[in-house]
């Protein structure tokens, strides 16, 4: 499958944004040219050979707080799509073969989770915990599992009802083949879907959070956390927000490119996809064959 | 002769399909609203918070704390604690602060006006536009004016609240000096300054509701063209204008409008952002500035307050939805 | 019911619908489907189509409603609907021609209504469009028109949805929106295909009864020969897009020259065709 997602072109654009962002927050805070955290008297400075995006209202280098920041950033929105696949993915799996009270209880407990005003949560709820990064993750993370929770539900359900790998095993196929033949090409492709989504939400509420000084301590550098800070200087310094802006909408857009490129090459839409651009090319070959006949 | 009777029981199952609807749909949400108030009152326990600390500072006696916590009624066991909690809110009553004794009540009042200005508006503009939107990006499909529509849905999708508020302040305040930063005047002081100060945020929030009910239209539409029924209308011979609007539009909003109801807890939510720029003292900002001093009664106020919101704007759209397509309501 | 058995009158009226050689061609892998279809049907009269699933009876209705699905297209031929050629009309009279002058019914009727407007509206709504009829007039031509179609209490159905009628009521509904701009042709398309076998016999019956009644002309489209033998003049067998076998019906049922129609009629001793052919030979 990576095979055939790299084959669009939405898919290579994405995963090749996703690398330079992971890079980014692998080698940002080594390549950062000066100390994040330093002040100078030199404040909200524009763009120089010396401060590539200039400084803030506390001389403090953008550009090295931009690389910085990228790693809790990205690192955050990480843990909680892996929270979230973890609290979703197990009780949803569980669901299917626990009996009707868990499946009840989890049904419920997902349909609650969704219609909770998310941010207000988030915000509310790590803020009481102690307002660390470690509530932030898991609170977030929890309140997007229901995602997984449902992907993973369907996909054990589809599973354990299907015809077809009962048939395998009764006829003598071994327990490891037909989960890798059959329930890994049904299961994979959703959780896929669901886990580069959530990267993307994740990101957006862990920038969310920092933008509100959640989650973070105040002088460590966040993408959310430099967008506030320049809220208050705007009218000195426009351009500030650009850098950040750009880089979390980057970021989110990508991942949300990558769930669209895994979806069109799994299952029924690649299908279409391949009929339409065939009938296209076959369209052509004939017009220029017959000569533009009507 | 039989014309009234029919009337009648015409009207009659008409009534039945919005109680089913209704029932159907109070069923869903009862569970979600215990759970949710339950997960509400847990916070305190799970955060350890207690008021002796507010007002005692660290180097409290046991004592004294422990004076302060019967005092509150923190000594019960946690289920009678939180039976007596939950028929308080039932009544509408959250108790009084733990920072300055105030009426919690009171105090989310005041940020409610604020807040369902900000959130009715936002819900407009998205519905407005995200129909609009998906309507021609679904008649064009697979033109330039499609890819347009798409591309322009994709990228105000991918920038969260706060980017979009921080370029609107940007541009039509600090910019174009047109509208105020921030501040908010109640619509008793005039419609047009009202509309001045909560236009931006509005806005704000509107962006992901256009961007999703855009695409969500677009895609239903599209399905909907797929539909058997399409070829039936068309055989019958009705003109493909009737065609979109009596029969496509009709089944293929069904998954917009239930997107306004999905979108609809995430846009109260992102009010916590949107009040912090723009300056609005909301139920967002009390929820923020509470939950951070650690008041917990007040932010377990705010969130009933939230959950109550959501769920019964999400009752009006489960019926709004049985109106426009019944046969979607079964089984549910 | 007027015997079947009658022998063809000669067709001094012109004809409804002639279709001449029409081929269908498939964008996608640029491959014909349907290989020269040819027949003429007069008022009154039903032309059936027979043949397995595939065999391009489908695709040969829907190229004669103008409606083929995307990426197919009629290569050669031509296709007349009251003396016009339809591949040469603009969409909006082929739109205008639709519902007034030739309809059609499909299998699985369900699907080919909207599920979310009351049945009855959906006929009135034909009425309004095509004939110009009043709210109030429409609803009651509607009404009308469903007791027409046998329909036990017209009043109580009209306000029904797709989902809460039979299958057998829903075909019913089905022809009634398709008759309900008075058409001259009607296209049923395994329209009593997965109906139970007596309800399957009303639906005949009814078609039957308009063909008589309202001077309709028939297309009558089935897999199955038992459906064909029991209303047509005219029988097409077809088979991958080629008629294998074309004539009377008589003919065709009773000295069968090709293979195939053979086959077709021999899997259908046991069933439905011998009872037909016990009472035509009677």
């Amino acid at each position: 499958m990576p095979r055939r997602v790299l084959s669009l072109v939405s898919g290579r654009i994405s995963v090749a944004i996703l690398l330079a962002i992971a890079l980014l927050a692998v080698f940002g805070p080594l390549l950062a040219p000066q100390d994040p955290l330093a002040t100078s008297p030199d404040t909200l400075a524009g763009p120089s050979g010396g401060h590539w995006l200039g400084t803030d209202y506390l001389g403090r280098d953008v550009f090295s707080r931009l690389l910085d920041g990228s790693r809790i950033s990205v690192v955050g929105s990480l843990e909680v799509a892996l929270m979230a696949l973890v609290v979703g993915a197990i009780p949803g799996i569980l669901s299917v073969y626990l009996g009707r009270a868990f499946e009840w209880f989890t049904l419920r407990l997902a349909d609650t989770l969704v219609a909770l005003p998310f941010l207000l949560f988030a915000v509310a709820v790590t803020a009481l915990l102690g307002n660390g990064i470690t509530q932030a993750m898991f609170v977030t993370g929890a309140l997007v599992s229901p995602l997984f929770y449902r992907v993973a539900r369907s996909a054990t359900l589809a599973v354990a009802r299907s015809q077809y790998v009962e048939a395998a095993l009764i006829s003598g196929a071994s327990l490891g083949w037909v989960v890798r033949r059959h329930v890994w090409v049904k299961v994979l492709p959703p959780i896929a879907v669901a886990l580069a989504q959530t990267i993307g939400v994740g990101f957006v509420i862990v920038s969310s959070l920092t933008f509100l000084g959640i989650g973070v301590q105040p002088p460590a550098p966040t993408w959310g956390g430099l967008l506030a800070s320049d809220l208050g200087y705007l009218s000195y310094q426009p351009w500030a927000p650009f850098a950040p802006a750009l880089l979390i909408m980057a970021t989110v857009w990508a991942c949300n490119l990558l769930a669209d490129a895994i979806r069109d090459v799994s299952g029924e839409a690649g299908r279409a996809l391949a009929n339409t651009r065939r009938a296209a090319a076959n369209q052509k070959a004939n017009q220029t064959a017959a000569g533009g006949r009507a | 002769m039989a014309a009234r009777p029919v009337l009648v029981t015409r009207a009659r199952r008409g009534l039945g399909r919005v109680l089913v609807t209704l029932a159907r749909s109070v069923g869903i949400f009862i569970p979600v609203f215990f759970v949710a108030t339950f997960v509400t009152f847990a916070l305190r326990a799970m955060s350890g918070l207690s008021p002796a600390r507010l007002q005692l500072g660290e180097d409290a006696t046991p004592e004294a704390i422990h004076n302060i916590e019967s005092q509150w009624g923190l000594d019960r066991p946690f289920l009678v604690q939180y039976w007596h909690w939950f028929t308080d809110v039932l009544h509408g009553q959250f108790g009084v602060s733990w920072v300055n004794g105030a009426d919690i009540s009171t105090l989310i009042g005041l940020g409610l006006g604020v807040s369902l200005s900000v959130a009715v508006i936002a819900l407009v503009l998205g519905a407005v536009l995200g129909l609009g939107l998906g309507t021609v990006a679904a008649l064009r499909r697979g033109t330039w004016v499609d890819r347009a529509i798409t591309g322009f849905a994709t990228v105000i999708s991918v920038m969260p609240p706060f980017v979009v508020g921080i370029v609107l302040v940007e541009v039509f305040a600090v910019g174009l000096d047109l509208l105020p930063s921030g501040g908010y005047i109640p619509p008793e002081n005039g419609i047009g300054p009202w509309l001045a100060h909560v236009i931006l945020p509005a806005l704000a929030l509107s962006f992901d509701v256009v961007a999703d009910v855009a695409r969500q239209l677009r895609t239903g539409l599209v399905s909907a063209y797929r539909e058997n029924y399409v070829l039936g209308a068309l055989v019958r011979g009705l003109s493909p204008r009737r065609i979109f609007f009596r029969h496509v539009l009709r089944n293929g909003m069904g998954p917009a409008l239930a997107t306004i109801g999905i979108k609809f807890p995430s846009l109260v939510g992102a009010s916590v952002v949107t009040e912090w720029i723009f300056g609005l003292q909301g139920f967002g900002r009390f929820a923020n500035d509470s939950a951070q001093a650690g008041d917990v009664p007040a932010v377990q106020g705010v969130l009933v307050v939230s959950v109550v919101m959501v769920v019964t704007f999400n009752l009006l759209i489960n019926i709004v939805l049985g109106r426009v397509t019944p046969a979607s309501q079964r089984g549910v | 019911m007027t015997t079947l058995t009658e022998s063809p009158t000669t067709t001094t009226a012109d004809p409804v619908l002639s279709v001449h050689d029409v081929r269908i061609r498939s964008q996608v892998d640029d491959r014909e489907i349907v290989k020269g279809v040819s027949f003429e049907l007069t008022p009154g009269k039903v032309v059936g189509i027979v043949g397995e699933s595939g065999s391009g009876k489908t695709l040969t209705c829907r190229a004669v409603l103008g409606i083929l699905p995307p990426h197919f297209e009629v290569s050669a031929g031509a296709i007349h609907v009251a003396g016009e050629d339809i591949t040469a009309l603009t969409p909006a009279r082929l739109t205008a021609m639709r519902g007034s002058t030739i309809s059609a019914v499909f299998q699985d009727p369900a699907s080919y209504l909207n599920p979310s407007i009351q049945v009855g509206a959906q006929i009135a709504e034909v009425i309004r469009v095509k004939k110009g009829l009043k709210r109030r007039a429409a609803r009651q031509r509607a009404i009308e028109l469903l007791t027409a179609v046998h329909l036990r209490d017209p009043e109580l159905v009209y306000g029904q949805y797709t989902y809460e009628l039979s299958g057998g009521m829903l075909q019913r509904v089905l022809i009634a929106a398709a008759i309900a701009a008075d058409p001259q042709v009607l296209i049923a398309d395994e329209a009593t295909t997965a109906l139970d076998v007596t309800v399957q016999a009303e639906i005949l019956d009814l078609l039957a009864d308009l063909r008589d009644n309202a001077g309709l002309a028939l297309v009558v489209v089935s897999h199955d020969l038992a459906v064909v033998a029991q209303l047509c003049d005219e029988v097409l067998v077809m088979r991958e897009g080629e008629v294998v076998e074309q004539g009377p019906t008589d003919r065709v049922l009773y000295q069968p020259e090709h293979e195939y129609t053979r086959l077709l009629i021999s899997e259908h001793e046991q069933y439905g065709l011998e009872k037909f052919l016990s009472r035509e030979g009677r």
